[in-house]
């Protein structure tokens, strides 16, 4: 006969209390998660760059022009090579071909948005189907997938990036073709890791007790829970997608002159020596930002979404 | 209340910063324990009683949380003066924890060091207040500040790895020492193969196991007061039983006062001699225990002692306490529980009420038995007058 | 016991997964125009050329093409250099130990720095350190390795000259023998002073831009492992045995929290390994990153498969370090706890 203190009775009316459809509350809470990662300052500033780099990406055409016949190959402005910034009608100056500076940042924009779009849109697919027919199979199949992924992850991202790149030839679309083998073992052991937690909760036992299917209860119970470490993961590779690329198109497995801001940190480096300083250094403040823009955004995501890991 | 009285726990208030506002946790509480005597402190969850079971050892951290104001004094057999322990030096509170006062955790899972042994968590405790006794049994005449430094674990891993690479025997000696102790802590408190125990990590040991090494540890440097933070709370039903069988067998053995936290109404009457209840961050009611269970004066306590269903009880007609616990952020100057009582009068929501004494040992802090004259009340918002055909046995 | 059980099976595991990053590997060699590239000279003849595509069975299926090419890595060959020009194994372990130097060095940098770091940025939550730790982390992160190394190599290299570039001074360089390859320890256990000197004026800035990022992974484990572990029950039971603030952080709180740092410095082994492809580079470092980038601008494949091989090894070699390490830090995981 133990009498806990603090029983209380409900003061809520089931029969009155207001109705909400399943799908509406899903999207009050995704409103409520939003405002709650607006709350932090850093992540604001983290959207707003990348909002300033989108529309640097779309509009870049408008802004400075595209160059005949390829708009990713610098105007060669030959009169006006090795310009300092804010010489010549060029604002961030030339480097030692005459490219502005200005002009390949622009449309380098555009293609770290191709690259990291395609990148982790295709990475995320994958790794999603592999690690869920690992995870919801699991036996012998399940064991032959993750030693796949052991093996893929044996191997340095960069380095791996690399060989692949080198074998395929310098190109830009080999670089993006490189990276997306190498990221999606990530997200197949994330979600892998995540549905088998998952699977042995509660809810989901209760769902097959009550006859759901597999792919019911994988839909529905599973893969909305499983979502967010992706998220975030997607989010933060954003950034880390670019900044691989950069260093691949910085040793040299672009194609040569390519407005992609790694290989321009590369062609300004000689000039470094010399005193030009502002070809490499804007090129690398340009990756700087973008990898630092999805770092604060995906770190804002992290600390809302997943509260066990930190608590401001 | 003077002498005899270990500790005395005078208007403590302790507030949290919150990002809401500042929340009272605790309100004006004022109780005392006397040697060798078990006080309870019940209440429910939230109610301020672990804050205020802490704020004795002074374990709240500062930032949020706030003394704003009270005292707690403690006056241990050697001192002659009792010392405040809010206004303690960090030196003085350091010396009274673990060795004077001395607590035990609710979850002993969480509370023991994963990643230390038993042994080592134990030692900790002799040496840090006992250290001139071990190095006696030691054999060590002067300590050498190597020797201190080592035992105490300071200093750096370096320097210590050095010194016991440089004084092997010595080095060896302090350990049994130190183990000797350890090893007579557990016994004390009858745990089983002592010595398997001291070298074993605690997931190696069962919850009872557990939470009887905690009480070793507390007890180790017999202090003056014992505060067990609702100790059997994560244990099943069957080793509570045995830790509170424990617990008094080794108070009566060691003169030990205890202060029991619980929320727990059933466990208090098998510990305490005094009984304090708290609501809302204050004390409701304070007495002898088996009289104030028997015959409540405090409208909370009534409502809880109702809600115990017994063997007589119809079915349908359990009974709960309507309403819920209020928020303390900002809260009004009035009487916590008049949102939840049947008694309530206009009077309760104005003004806060002060203690009470309407039987010879005997603290309640309700309106009730205080005189409209004396609060500044018009009678007719005073609540209803106690009738003692109300309380139910 | 256990915990030698548990070691065995991951000791077991590495060998199936170099096999399974061998197979890559060899996928990647039969993309190359010609998989005989690897093992010809360029002033073999004809006949030379055709003599190695029989003894590589490189007419056969692939399968048999595999079981070829790694018993000749087994063997110890690794094909021929075109940048080195000499045999892959004749140069690989120079290059690798001067890469090691390099990690090594960095790794000491940035656990030492991040253990200290997060630690304080944990202990001091949400004050003046913590915002500054939490910055670096970000910017550390975010921060491109080769350009972070171009920026430094500016005021520090160009303008000030206290650091040069390459590895070592030639003259002082051979004037030592080198029993481990590591410039450092060698001059050391020679005795020689300058040599030592000469070692650390060339490793300090490399070795700095090397830690940079991998010290902010350390760091942002180390603080968010901090705040869990600090706001911990027996932090609070360490307290109240009064024990002093310092040694309840360092005994308590710190060791605890060591341990998921732990398997992210392993993972950041993996960054150096990276970062070193970069810093190599731009400051003239001899090892395997500088060798490969020369290789992939001369399409050398033997080189570029021996590097990933090389460095899959290493990477793994460490991962199993630290889990050893990790095992012995916190029992439970062994002892499934």
């Amino acid at each position: 006969m133990t009498a806990v203190m603090g029983e209380q009775s409900s003061s809520v009316d089931p029969n009155t209390a207001p109705r909400h459809s399943a799908s509406s509350v899903r999207w009050a809470r995704r409103l409520e998660v939003f405002r709650e990662v607006l709350r932090n300052p850093l992540t604001v500033i983290g959207f707003v760059i990348i909002i300033l780099f989108l529309l640097m990406a779309i509009f870049a055409p408008l802004l400075v022009g595209a160059n005949e016949p390829d708009p990713y190959q610098s105007p060669r402005d030959w009169a006006n090579i090795d310009v300092p910034p804010g010489e010549a009608g060029h604002v961030l100056g030339t480097d030692s071909t005459g490219g502005d500076v200005l002009y390949g940042i622009v449309w380098g924009s555009r293609l770290s948005l191709q690259l990291s779009l395609t990148v982790v849109i295709s990475t995320l697919v994958i790794g999603t189907i592999v690690g869920s027919v690992a995870a919801m199979r699991g036996g012998r199949v399940d064991n032959f997938l993750m030693r796949i992924v052991d093996v893929f992850l044996a191997i340095p991202e960069l380095i791996f990036a690399l060989a692949i790149a080198a074998v395929l030839g310098p190109s830009f679309r080999n670089i993006i073709l490189a990276l997306a083998v190498v990221f999606w073992v990530k997200y197949a052991r994330i979600i892998r890791g995540e549905i088998i937690r998952v699977k042995q909760t509660d809810y989901v036992a209760a769902a097959k007790v009550v006859g759901d299917s597999t792919w019911n209860v994988y839909r529905k119970d599973v893969l909305p829970n499983a979502i967010t470490p992706m998220v975030v993961q997607a989010t933060l590779d954003m950034g880390n997608v670019v900044l691989i690329g950069a260093a691949l198109s910085y040793i040299g497995l672009a194609q040569a002159g390519l407005t992609e801001w790694g290989a321009m940190v590369s062609a300004g480096q000689s000039g470094i020596l010399a005193g030009q300083w502002w070809v490499s250094t804007f090129a690398g403040l340009a990756i700087l930002l973008w990898a630092l823009a999805f770092n604060l955004v995906g770190d804002g995501l992290r600390d809302v979404l997943d509260p066990k890991t930190e608590g401001r | 209340m003077a002498h005899d009285a270990l500790l005395r726990v005078e208007g403590l208030t302790v507030d949290f910063q919150t990002s809401r506002g500042l929340a009272r946790a605790v309100d004006d509480v004022s109780f005392s324990i006397k040697r060798g005597e078990t006080l309870a402190l019940a209440g429910e969850t939230g109610c301020g009683k672990s804050v205020t079971a802490r704020s004795i050892l002074r374990l709240v951290p500062q930032p949020p949380g706030i003394y704003s104001a009270g005292s707690i004094y403690f006056q241990g057999i050697e001192e002659s003066e009792p010392l405040d322990v809010l206004e303690a030096s960090e030196q003085q509170v350091r010396a009274l924890r673990g060795d004077r006062i001395a607590m035990v955790f609710q979850d002993p899972s969480k509370a023991l060091n994963p990643a230390l042994t038993i042994g080592r968590q134990l030692g900790e405790v002799f040496a840090e207040h006992r250290e001139a006794s071990v190095f006696e049994s030691a054999g060590l005449g002067s300590r050498s500040r190597g020797a201190s430094r080592y035992l105490r674990h300071r200093g750096g891993l370096v320097r210590r790895t050095a010194y016991r690479f440089t004084h092997p025997s010595a080095t060896k000696r302090l350990t049994e020492a130190l183990d000797e102790r350890v090893l007579q802590a557990l016994a004390d408190t009858g745990v089983p193969n002592p010595r398997k125990v001291m070298t074993s990590y605690p997931h190696e040991l069962s919850g009872g196991m557990k939470q009887r090494v905690m009480i070793a540890q507390a007890l180790a440097c017999d202090p003056d007061l014992l505060i067990a933070d609702e100790p059997t709370t994560a244990l099943d039903v069957t080793i509570q039983a045995r830790i509170l069988d424990l617990l008094s067998e080794l108070q009566e053995r060691k003169g030990t006062a205890i202060l029991y936290i619980t929320h727990d109404l059933s466990l208090v009457r098998q510990i305490a001699d005094r009984l304090a209840v708290m609501y809302a961050g204050r004390i409701a009611e304070i007495g002898d225990c088996r009289d104030l269970l028997s015959a409540p004066l405090h409208p909370y306590t009534q409502g809880l002692m109702n809600a115990i269903p017994r063997a007589e009880t119809k079915r349908g007609e359990l009974a709960a306490i309507p309403g819920t616990v209020p928020v303390l952020i900002d809260a009004p100057r009035q009487c916590h529980f008049v949102s939840r009582c049947a008694w309530a009068g206009k009077a309760c929501t104005t003004h806060i009420p002060g203690e009470s004494h309407p039987l010879p040992d005997r603290l309640v802090s309700c309106l009730r038995f205080e005189s409209a004259a004396a609060v500044g009340a018009a009678p007719g918002d005073m609540p209803q007058q106690y009738a003692s055909a109300e309380v139910t046995t | 016991m256990q915990v030698r059980q548990y070691l065995i099976r991951r000791l077991m595991l590495l060998p199936l997964i170099m096999i399974g990053v061998s197979i890559i590997v060899f996928t990647l060699t039969r993309f190359t125009g010609s998989p005989v590239g690897i093992y010809a000279t360029p002033n073999m003849t004809p006949d030379e050329v055709a003599a190695l595509e029989a003894r590589y069975r490189l007419d056969e299926p692939i399968p048999v093409q595999y079981a070829y090419w790694l018993g000749g890595v087994l063997r110890g060959d690794l094909g021929w250099s075109g940048v080195s020009v000499a045999p892959v194994t004749e140069v690989i372990g120079l290059k690798m130990t001067a890469t090691l130097e390099l990690a090594l060095a960095a790794a000491l940098i940035a656990i030492l720095g991040g253990i200290a770091l997060g630690t304080i940025a944990g202990v001091r939550r949400n004050r003046g350190p913590d915002h500054a730790a939490r910055f670096f982390a970000i910017a550390g992160a975010s921060t491109p390795t080769f350009w972070f190394g171009l920026l430094l190599l500016i005021p520090f290299y160009l303008w000030l000259d206290w650091f040069p570039l390459g590895r070592s001074t030639p003259e002082i360089f051979d004037s030592i023998t080198h029993p481990t390859g590591l410039y450092t320890l060698d001059s050391l256990l020679n005795g020689n002073v300058s040599a030592f000197w000469d070692a650390i004026r060339h490793l300090v800035l490399p070795a700095v831009v090397l830690a940079f990022g991998a010290m902010a992974i350390i760091v942002r484990m180390m603080r968010s492992s901090m705040v869990e572990t600090m706001s911990e029950e027996y932090v609070d039971a360490a307290r109240a045995k009064g024990l002093p603030e310092r040694e309840v952080v360092k005994k308590h709180a710190r060791r605890n929290a060591f341990v998921p740092t732990a398997t992210v410095i392993g993972l950041s082994f993996g960054f150096l390994l990276q970062g070193a492809v970069a810093v190599e580079l731009i400051f003239r470092w001899p090892g395997l990153g500088s060798w490969v980038t020369s290789a992939i601008l001369s399409g050398d494949q033997a080189t570029i498969m021996a590097y990933v091989l090389v460095t899959a090894l290493i990477f793994m070699l460490v991962n199993l370090a630290v889990d050893i390490a990790y095992a012995y830090l916190d029992r439970r995981v062994v002892l499934g706890g």
